[in-house]
């Protein structure tokens, strides 16, 4: 009987995962231990790797489709076998399952008995059932055995000679365990001063003294950092960049700010910040200016030009950049915004983004303003045709009228895809944009 | 020559603990004491002070019982009573130390000792010298009351925390010089035994270098208790001048002088250290007090120095016990079981005050990045049922790890509590797992969970 493959819980707060690729065609052979999916959640890639011998019969989603956790995302079973066109409803049961399963270190089996898969963190683990199940058992990092199966699979003999050989993890206390992790010592390393060896800071520190060595700091490429040099490399190496400078005169802009800035913070609680203000303002000249909302379809035969308005933030976040995204900016007056703002980075500082607030973007924008940055050349966040940098607000010397001013200026950068848009339409947006932000009352119009 | 292991000068907590855990190894240990075993915390300090604050307690409870619905007709005490119910606690703990030592087969020489560069201790008594020598001698003998220099105090009959309880009337009236942690304790004793009572003290602030929260909250309470707190004074003059009374002139914080007549003046100003049985050594000093390495030893090897003596640390009994845990260990080429570097402290006012770990000022002077959280007790169930208006509890975190850099605790109690943030500190929990413990209620102590989870920004009930 037809097996299915379900999408996975990975954590206790992950809701939905986007499917990255797939490893395998309808009609394809799988074999046991093989990848068919890749997964990314909003903390990590992994692979889902088949539990069963046979044929993909069906796939229910495509590349970027993002799936509710313990759906049935395809099927693995005999040739010829029937399954379903349409991906059935979970039952209560999966989801009770799963919900009561605890989180986990390894990623182990998830989701029903059934289910035809396990996850394998990417390109690692191989196990075979029982392995994994004395895995979980006795609580070892699958990660940590040596396998001596094929493919250097984990068999179940394997975890039990891990285990008698295993020296027992280090023991230490939360603050060490904290600090630990931030400085990345590793526990096994340090000699503890506490009762039965327990690992106290102060040992830490000593540990450290005895090891500072020229050795760079290793850190795993992973996760969102993972992410960001993937999708940056891909942008950089695939998409013809070409960056568009302009200097705007925030005179007005600033008093905007100052003359409604009390009503904002009255009505939402936060502060009316520049970024908003310059968000209102593209997403004004975006409406005027459709090509530059737009994206190249994923097989780069059509362009499309969005209807939606949907404006993404860079935030640098612990993690790495992120950029979640403000939908329908265009139709939302400057509250909203600040509220809708403020409440995406703190989220994503936190950590606690879902995948969909970081989809469906078709514009970017960067502010590095409260920095010593003038302008710089931002990397287009693909599919999207453009994406906006922002520098610092300076107090410039400035003609004008026959005299020279100071007058606030900030370096506008407006890198575009010349596959997409031509340079002439971009430099009009760029203008307008300039334009609205020196009067920006129109804005509020 | 009597040839010991281990000789250990004075039998106060630092002492006879040194003692106790010397025999607990098998050592040949002696302890010299020129007064009673058990030395100032047990007779002119901490046992005495606490078991008086139970009795103004108690007192102050009964008193204030007729609104709980509680009669008991006209409420009186007897002052003499309370000395000897204190005597009798007091007499107890020292024969259960007597026979403690007895137990370990330690030798007490009664007498004045002093030791010398080569471990040799004298023993003087009524004009009797004994001589012992040992390779580690420890020096416990503590520190008396300082009485600073102000014109006619020395001269005029005064008591001080060794003699306060000798006296065995109540004085109707009472000065204390000094708003220390002992001035403050002695002034809510008093007061609760109806004393007038008045706090003069130098500096700006009572209980100086502990919390301000607790130091503002403590001064409110003592004067809603009627003590006048004088606090930025300056102490001129003390005279007898009247039959039976004390005049005392000092000039108030705002320049204006004042004259009042006090049945009794008691001086906690300080303690001066008892440096004569080091006379004969070459161990050096900072700021008066012994200077020691981390094992308490002093410049002379073997020769180590603990408690109120010893430079750095708290002057407390638990601090000078621990100290000499140390001492006796470093001595026996042990390691060390005690991390002496946490202290908690305890004051025994009416409320309590207990704080561990580093005050706030002092995080800031070491420039840490930090969160306070304060819970005030009204509110808590518990502190409704006890009607207590006056505390709060204070957790002080660092922010990136949350670790638990001090708290202090003001109320009913709250020194039998300190030992919960003191255990976070010392077994290094954080702000999260302190958060996420479940506490019982209802207590006073939920405060402190509640001020955790209010850290950490899921507060359920502030």
């Amino acid at each position: 009987m037809a097996k299915e493959v379900f999408m996975p819980k990975l954590s206790s707060t992950m809701e939905t995962g986007t499917i990255l690729q797939w490893m395998k065609n309808e009609g394809d052979p799988v074999e046991m231990g093989e990848p068919v999916f890749e997964v990314m959640s909003d903390k990590i890639n992994i692979e889902v790797e088949a539990y069963e011998e046979g044929f993909m019969l069906k796939k229910y989603y495509n590349v970027d489709d993002v799936v509710p956790v313990n759906t049935v995302v395809g099927y693995i079973g005999e040739k010829e076998e029937n399954v379903p066109d349409t991906p059935p409803e979970s039952t209560e049961d999966s989801e009770s399952d799963a919900a009561s399963e605890p989180e986990q270190n390894e990623p182990a089996a998830h989701g029903t008995e059934s289910s035809s898969v396990r996850q394998v963190e990417r390109g690692q683990i191989r196990a075979t059932p029982a392995a994994r199940r004395v895995a979980r058992e006795e609580e070892v990092s699958l990660s940590d055995v040596t396998g001596s199966g094929p493919k250097q699979r984990v068999q179940q003999q394997d975890v039990r000679d891990f285990l008698q050989n295993a020296p027992k993890p280090p023991k230490a206390t939360p603050l060490a365990r904290k600090w630990a992790e931030d400085q990345n010592v590793d526990l096994n390393t340090v000699e503890g001063s506490g009762p039965v060896n327990k690992i106290y800071t102060k040992d830490l520190s000593a540990a450290q003294e005895e090891t500072v060595s020229s050795e760079p700091d290793r850190i795993p490429v992973k996760g969102v950092r993972k992410v960001v040099a993937d999708r940056m490399a891909e942008s950089a190496s695939t998409v013809p960049h070409v960056t568009l400078n302009s200097d705007v005169d925030m005179t007005e802009a600033i008093r905007l700010r100052s003359q409604i800035q009390d009503k904002v913070v009255e009505q939402t609680g936060s502060k009316l910040s520049y970024t908003e203000i310059i968000m209102k303002a593209v997403a004004a000249a975006l409406k005027r200016h459709p090509s530059i909302n737009a994206s190249l379809s994923s097989d780069q035969q059509e362009i499309l030009l969005h209807r939606d308005i949907n404006i993404g933030l860079a935030v640098a976040t612990e993690q790495g950049l992120v950029v979640p995204v403000v939908p329908s900016a265009g139709e939302k007056g400057l509250t909203a915004l600040v509220k809708e703002s403020k409440q995406l980075a703190a989220d994503a500082r936190n950590q606690q983004l879902n995948p969909q607030q970081m989809q469906g973007g078709t514009f970017t924008i960067s502010n590095l303003g409260m920095y010593a940055v003038d302008g710089f050349t931002p990397i287009i966040n693909q599919p999207e045709a453009a994406i906006l940098g922002v520098g610092q607000m300076k107090e410039t010397p400035t003609a004008r009228n026959g005299n020279v001013e100071l007058r606030p200026l900030t370096t506008f950068s407006l890198s575009f895809d010349h596959r997409i848009v031509d340079g002439a339409p971009a430099a009009a947006f760029l203008t307008e944009l300039k334009q609205m932000l020196e009067a920006p009352y129109e804005l509020l119009m | 020559m009597h040839n010991y292991d281990i000789i250990i000068i004075g039998s106060g907590p630092g002492g006879y603990t040194a003692a106790l855990r010397a025999a607990n190894e098998g050592k040949k240990t002696a302890v010299v004491e020129d007064r009673k075993i058990g030395g100032t915390c047990l007779h002119r300090g901490c046992i005495p002070s606490k078991t008086m604050l139970q009795h103004a307690e108690v007192l102050h409870q009964v008193e204030g019982s007729a609104a709980w619905g509680i009669e008991t007709g006209d409420v009186s005490f007897s002052y003499t009573a309370m000395l000897e119910r204190k005597e009798k606690v007091v007499s107890q703990l020292e024969a259960g130390i007597t026979a403690l030592m007895k137990k370990g087969k330690i030798d007490v020489f009664p007498g004045r000792g002093s030791v010398n560069n080569e471990k040799e201790v004298t023993v003087e008594k009524e004009g009797q010298t004994e001589r012992l020598q040992a390779p580690a001698v420890i020096a416990a003998a503590g520190t008396s009351p300082f009485v600073p220099p102000v014109s006619g105090l020395r001269e005029t009959a005064h008591f001080t925390s060794d003699t306060i309880f000798e006296k065995r009337e109540l004085p109707s009236s009472l000065l204390i010089v000094g708003g220390g942690i002992v001035g403050v304790e002695y002034a809510c004793l008093f007061a609760g035994l109806h004393v007038d009572v008045t706090i003069v003290e130098m500096q700006e602030d009572i209980l100086t270098g502990e919390d301000k929260d607790a130091s503002a909250l403590l001064r409110r309470s003592l004067e809603k208790q009627g003590v006048t707190v004088e606090t930025g004074a300056a102490l001129h003059d003390v005279q007898t001048k009247k039959q039976k009374a004390v005049t005392v002139v000092y000039t108030r914080k705002d320049g204006s002088r004042e004259e009042i007549d006090v049945d009794d003046v008691l001086v906690t100003a300080g303690r001066k250290p008892n440096n004569a049985v080091l006379e004969d050594t070459s161990v050096q000093y900072v700021d008066g007090f012994v200077r020691v390495n981390e094992n308490m030893e002093t410049s002379v090897t073997g020769l180590y120095t603990i408690g109120d003596l010893a430079a750095g640390g708290w002057k407390l009994a638990h601090a000078a016990s621990a100290e000499g845990i140390t001492a006796v260990e470093h001595a026996c080429g042990l390691k060390p079981s005690i991390h002496k570097s946490l202290i908690p402290r305890c004051i025994y006012t009416f409320p309590e005050i207990a704080a561990v770990g580093m005050t706030e000022e002092e995080v800031q002077q070491r420039g840490y990045d930090y969160k306070t959280e304060l819970i005030p007790l009204q509110g808590n169930g518990k502190a409704m049922a006890m009607e207590v208006s006056d505390g709060f509890t204070k957790i002080i975190v660092e922010k990136k790890h949350g670790e638990i850099l001090g708290a202090v605790l003001a109320g009913p109690h709250v020194t039998e509590m300190i030992g919960e943030p003191a255990a976070y500190i010392h077994l290094e929990g954080t702000v999260d797992e302190l958060a996420s413990m479940v506490h019982p209620h209802p207590t006073l102590l939920e405060s402190l969970y509640e001020a955790a989870r209010s850290w950490i920004g899921k507060g359920i009930h502030h």
